[in-house]
């Protein structure tokens, strides 16, 4: 009892504190600094129309690398911690027909729109990570419907490593070319889709990051999945 | 009905998804269809195994034109149960008189039974519970006096005339 009245007090006093402080923030005038510069300059100097995407990828592509490593390090820790000699599905209740054929037709359209989400990512809301996730939402109704649903590892694998590379060999080259990390050679250099801003063959190297990104996050989260639902079997 | 060749199957696969790429991108634009027609080409050659036994064959003029005909047909039923539901709700009384019935179905292809169990659960006042090979375990919210039988053929008879029957003869055509 005194704990929890104790805990109660000190979550008060903390959110006072925060509100104390937020009181000084003037919402809804106009205090943007860097964000006016991003919001004047996003098309000419990256051609994206979704400004947030044009910042995630271009003007700070460094974070976002970073949390695709993040990722990658979840998945790997993900299955080092569950690695085990051998591994199998051992769930016994198939899915009832309303379930496993409700799970057969919706699976072609469920990637198809995670791929529509990635592919559009510097023109509508989105990008790589959410169409990545919902490509793994997929695989994760498959396993949920077939209790013997496996994805094929093999080609998973080798995806998420060739994908992997592939954004860092973008980066590279645009180091090559460009003098910097991540430098978008593609719009900077090439002018590729200048007169096309709004439609989908623009953006420079957005697009292709954000399928690589979408390619990565769909296939490492499924790897989570599949190891989260296995269990261990004795020989 | 015997699966179609991998071909035709692929292709119904393509098609179909294409025409979801039209609808979620709203645009003609030359290059959104081409991008559309290049990923369903790959999302089609990673699912058209799963997606479709039947094939082309889905895309024959009698079964489009009696799934056109069914759209307002489901709607009618579904607005017409609605009301009936809240009738029961307002009722001062509660007129209700739940069950879970039995009832044999004369589709036999798995996304007919799909759509079967669908349209009962979407029409208030039913509800499917469990399909069992031709076999609909229904919770009906009234269960009419006809179905209160000892005999089972006749229980069966009763519920399946109440329930499956006036969408089968549809669902029949559209999927087998």
């Amino acid at each position: 009892m005194l704990k929890r009245a104790l805990a109660i007090i000190s979550l008060l006093l903390i959110g006072y504190w925060i509100a104390q402080g937020l009181a000084g923030v003037p919402f809804g005038q106009d205090r943007m600094l860097v964000a006016q510069y991003y919001l004047d300059h996003v098309k000419e100097q990256t051609g994206a129309v979704n400004a947030v995407t044009a910042i995630v990828v271009n003007y700070r592509g460094f974070d976002t690398l970073g949390e695709v490593t993040v990722l990658f390090i979840a998945s790997t820790g993900v299955g080092a911690l569950l690695w085990r000699r051998k591994k199998q599905r051992t769930a016994k209740t198939e899915g009832s027909i309303v379930l496993t054929t409700g799970t057969r037709l919706l699976v072609p359209f469920v990637m198809l729109f995670g791929a529509y989400i990635f592919i559009h990512g510097h023109l509508t809301p989105g990008g790589g990570f959410p169409g990545g996730a919902t490509i793994a939402t997929a695989f994760l109704l498959l396993y949920m419907a077939f209790v013997q649903y496996e994805i094929p590892h093999k080609a998973f694998e080798k995806v998420e490593g060739a994908v992997g590379v592939s954004y860092v060999l973008v980066g590279l080259i645009g180091l090559a070319i460009g003098g910097y990390f991540l430098y978008d050679w593609i719009w900077q250099d090439w002018g590729f889709g200048v007169d096309n801003i709004g439609r989908l063959l623009s953006g420079g190297f957005i697009p292709i990051i954000y399928t690589i990104i979408g390619l990565k996050v769909g296939t490492e989260l499924s790897g989570i999945i599949d190891n989260m639902l296995k269990e261990e079997v004795s020989e | 009905m015997g699966e179609a060749s991998k071909i035709s199957r692929y292709l119904y696969t393509v098609i179909v998804l294409f025409l979801i790429w039209l609808a979620i991108t709203a645009s003609l634009d030359v290059q959104e269809l081409g991008f559309g027609l290049l990923l369903s080409l790959i999302v089609a050659a990673f699912t058209y195994e799963i997606f479709t036994t039947n094939g082309l064959a889905n895309l024959h003029p009698r079964r489009i034109a009696y799934m056109i005909a069914y759209i307002p047909y489901f709607l009618w039923a579904m607005i017409k149960a609605n009301i009936d539901v809240a009738y029961r709700v307002l009722h001062p009384k509660r007129p209700i008189r739940p069950g879970i019935v039995k009832c044999r179905t004369v589709l036999s292809s798995d996304v007919g039974k799909l759509a079967l169990a669908n349209s009962i659960t979407l029409t208030p006042g039913t509800i499917t519970l469990d399909v069992d090979d031709d076999e609909y375990f229904i919770h009906w919210i009234w269960v009419p006096d006809e179905a209160l039988v000892e005999s089972e053929e006749e229980h069966v008879k009763a519920s399946s005339e109440g329930i499956t029957v006036p969408f089968e003869k549809f669902l029949k055509v559209i999927f087998g």
